[in-house]
């Protein structure tokens, strides 16, 4: 099977009042046609800067970009005309227009011929289930219905490559599990669209993607499908501990694995994941360790998640780096 | 031509969506002209003078004025309109996704451009309607299409203004300071208010300017002034042959320069 998007040692830096600042740094990897590839990584890491370098909206410093067989900076046009764009976020349509006006807008521009417009609009609003209000402005949209049109605007035009940068970021857990589905299921399964989809929501790339890469601080740190990556960890065990207090890594630092420690702060919980191979004795050294800053609630032995794999790779949590 | 069109259609409807902006334009123009006529004649004493009629080659000072006034409508339109047509699809959030479609970005300036065009035809019409209805501004209708010539000329040349003005505003981004600047600029060097003969400096400049050459024809046909028809429109012709490759070049780099730095859709 043929390469959809062949990425080479691929540099993007930023410059900003004397401090460089390395926001894509010597990136490669190749993604296969009809794959959904998953690019993870917290704030900050990078991945927008690098959807942004392969759909032309910023030029690299160094390397290639080929997208479907159109290199990124010699043929910016022929690469506009294979790929859809797709980000989070509300704010990318024009909410003083309907929706039915902002596809026929779009489809103008993606050069979607005359006589095909109506059709292909007509299917689109109803493939997202919008056929009801197409008339309607998109500002009297939820942010649901707001990330469903700018699904449909990015398939305006059928491109065969999808880039698809945060898509559920903001949306309410409905449409969050709708987004999912769809872009699973119809994009990937039966449309067999080339998707390149980033998110900091690992349960997302664990569901959706045939292959993941983990990219932090410019990097890509590992590359492999759900997994492998999980079956690469050291130990094949979790232990999950939920808690009530304020605890942080510095909590920790007296025991010898607290690099591999990921904590998340949910509902007003802390929970605590520690890959380990014997759970029954770090349980002990680490209740003992927090036994004066927090209530444990209940203890869990679970299988790795890639946020596990990611942690204990980078040694970073997903929450630990500025916004992009 | 389908992005020209989709792109005037999009303007329209966004504009239909706030009412009171459609308001404004039926109702500026009259507002616009009272002053000014009130203001020629208070300084001047009338509707006619010797001395003004000595330097600008009418005695008319307010038709003079008035014909200024519309011809900057076009102006303000390419420098506003055009300056900030980009600025206002990052307000949208829509910037980054017409620049990722597959068509050059002047395509869509263009479609931004005519749209303007459009609606400062509109605005103009207005307003010489009521500088004939109201203030006797003579007009025959076998002039219109030597008219409209040279207002062809003009908006071209301003097209090349206005896509340097839209690229240097997605370079500095908040572009109200260097508009109005420009937009200054172009009133102090160009016979829009006063004759420029008035000083040696504005005299020179305006040289270099083409509303002068369009102001001279223009004021030349509708106040009956004498004027060379060729040269005029033959130095018209020549500066938007410059103007227009320059402006588009000024976009241009802005646009790959932003490209570079990542400051496209920044506000």
């Amino acid at each position: 099977m043929a390469n959809d998007i062949i990425i080479k040692e691929l540099v993007k830096v930023f410059k900003k009042h004397h401090t460089e600042v390395r926001a894509v740094d010597s990136v490669s990897f190749e993604i296969r046609e009809g794959e959904l590839f998953g690019l993870l990584g917290p704030n900050g890491a990078g991945k927008t800067t690098l959807i942004k370098c392969i759909s032309t909206l910023l030029i690299p410093d160094m390397g290639t970009a080929i997208v479907g067989g159109n290199d990124v900076l010699k043929e910016p046009i022929s690469v506009r005309k294979k790929i859809g764009v797709l980000t989070g976020g509300e704010r990318t349509l024009y909410w003083k227009l309907s929706a039915i006006d902002n596809l026929k807008y779009f489809a103008a521009l993606y050069g979607v011929p005359s006589k095909q417009v109506k059709q292909r609009v007509d299917f689109l609003l109803e493939l997202m289930g919008l056929k009801d209000r197409a008339n309607e402005n998109v500002e009297k949209f939820s942010s649901g219905m707001k990330q469903k049109l700018a699904i449909a605007r990015a398939l305006i035009h059928d491109p065969p490559i999808l880039l698809i940068d945060e898509p559920t970021l903001g949306l309410d857990p409905y449409f969050a599990r709708f987004i999912r589905h769809f872009v699973k299921e119809e994009l990937s399964h039966k449309l067999k669209k080339t998707i390149l989809l980033t998110t900091h929501y690992m349960d997302e790339a664990d569901e959706l993607c045939d292959r993941v890469a983990f990219m932090n601080r410019g990097k890509i740190e590992a590359l492999d499908t759900p997994t492998a990556l999980k079956k690469g960890m050291p130990q094949e065990q979790v232990l999950e501990l939920k808690c009530l207090g304020d605890l942080n890594k510095n909590s920790f630092a007296e025991l010898k694995e607290a690099s591999g420690i990921n904590i998340l702060k949910k509902d007003g919980y802390v929970y605590i994941r520690i890959n380990t191979g014997n759970p029954e004795s770090l349980l002990s050294r680490l209740v003992d360790t927090i036994r004066d800053k927090a209530k444990v609630l209940s203890v869990n032995v679970t299988s790795p998640t890639l946020e596990d794999v990611f942690v204990y790779l980078t040694g970073a949590s997903l929450k630990d780096t500025q916004d992009e | 031509m389908n992005v020209i069109i989709a792109e005037i259609k999009k303007s329209f409807k966004i504009l239909l969506a706030y009412p009171v902006e459609i308001i404004f334009w039926i109702i500026s123009p009259l507002l616009w002209a009272v002053p000014l006529v009130f203001q020629g004649k208070a300084i001047i004493g009338g509707l006619r003078s010797t001395a003004f009629g000595n330097i600008a080659g009418t005695e008319e000072f307010i038709p003079y004025v008035l014909i200024g006034a519309i011809v900057s409508t076009y102006m303000a339109s390419s420098v506003w309109s055009m300056g900030f047509a980009l600025r206002d699809e990052t307000y949208y959030g829509t910037l980054e996704h017409i620049l990722s479609a597959p068509v050059k970005p002047v395509q869509i300036l263009l479609g931004k451009a005519l749209f303007n065009s459009m609606l400062s035809t509109t605005y103009v019409i207005i307003q010489l309607l009521i500088c004939i209805l109201i203030f006797g501004l003579q007009f025959t209708f076998y002039k219109i299409l030597p008219i409209l010539f040279f207002l062809v000329l003009l908006i071209a040349g301003l097209y090349g203004i206005g896509f340097a003005a839209a690229g240097l505003t997605l370079l500095v981004k908040e572009a109200h300071g260097l508009l109005h600047l420009f937009e200054y600029v172009l009133f102090l060097f160009s016979p829009i208010r006063y004759p420029v003969e008035i000083n040696p400096i504005t005299r020179t400049i305006s040289i270099f300017i083409p509303l002068t050459y369009a102001l001279i024809a223009l004021r030349g046909l509708l106040l009956n002034i004498e004027f060379d028809f060729w040269k005029n429109s033959l130095i018209l012709l020549g500066i938007d042959l410059v103007i227009i490759p320059l402006g588009l070049y000024i976009f241009h780099w802005v646009e790959m320069h932003t490209k570079l730095k990542g400051t496209l859709s920044e506000y």
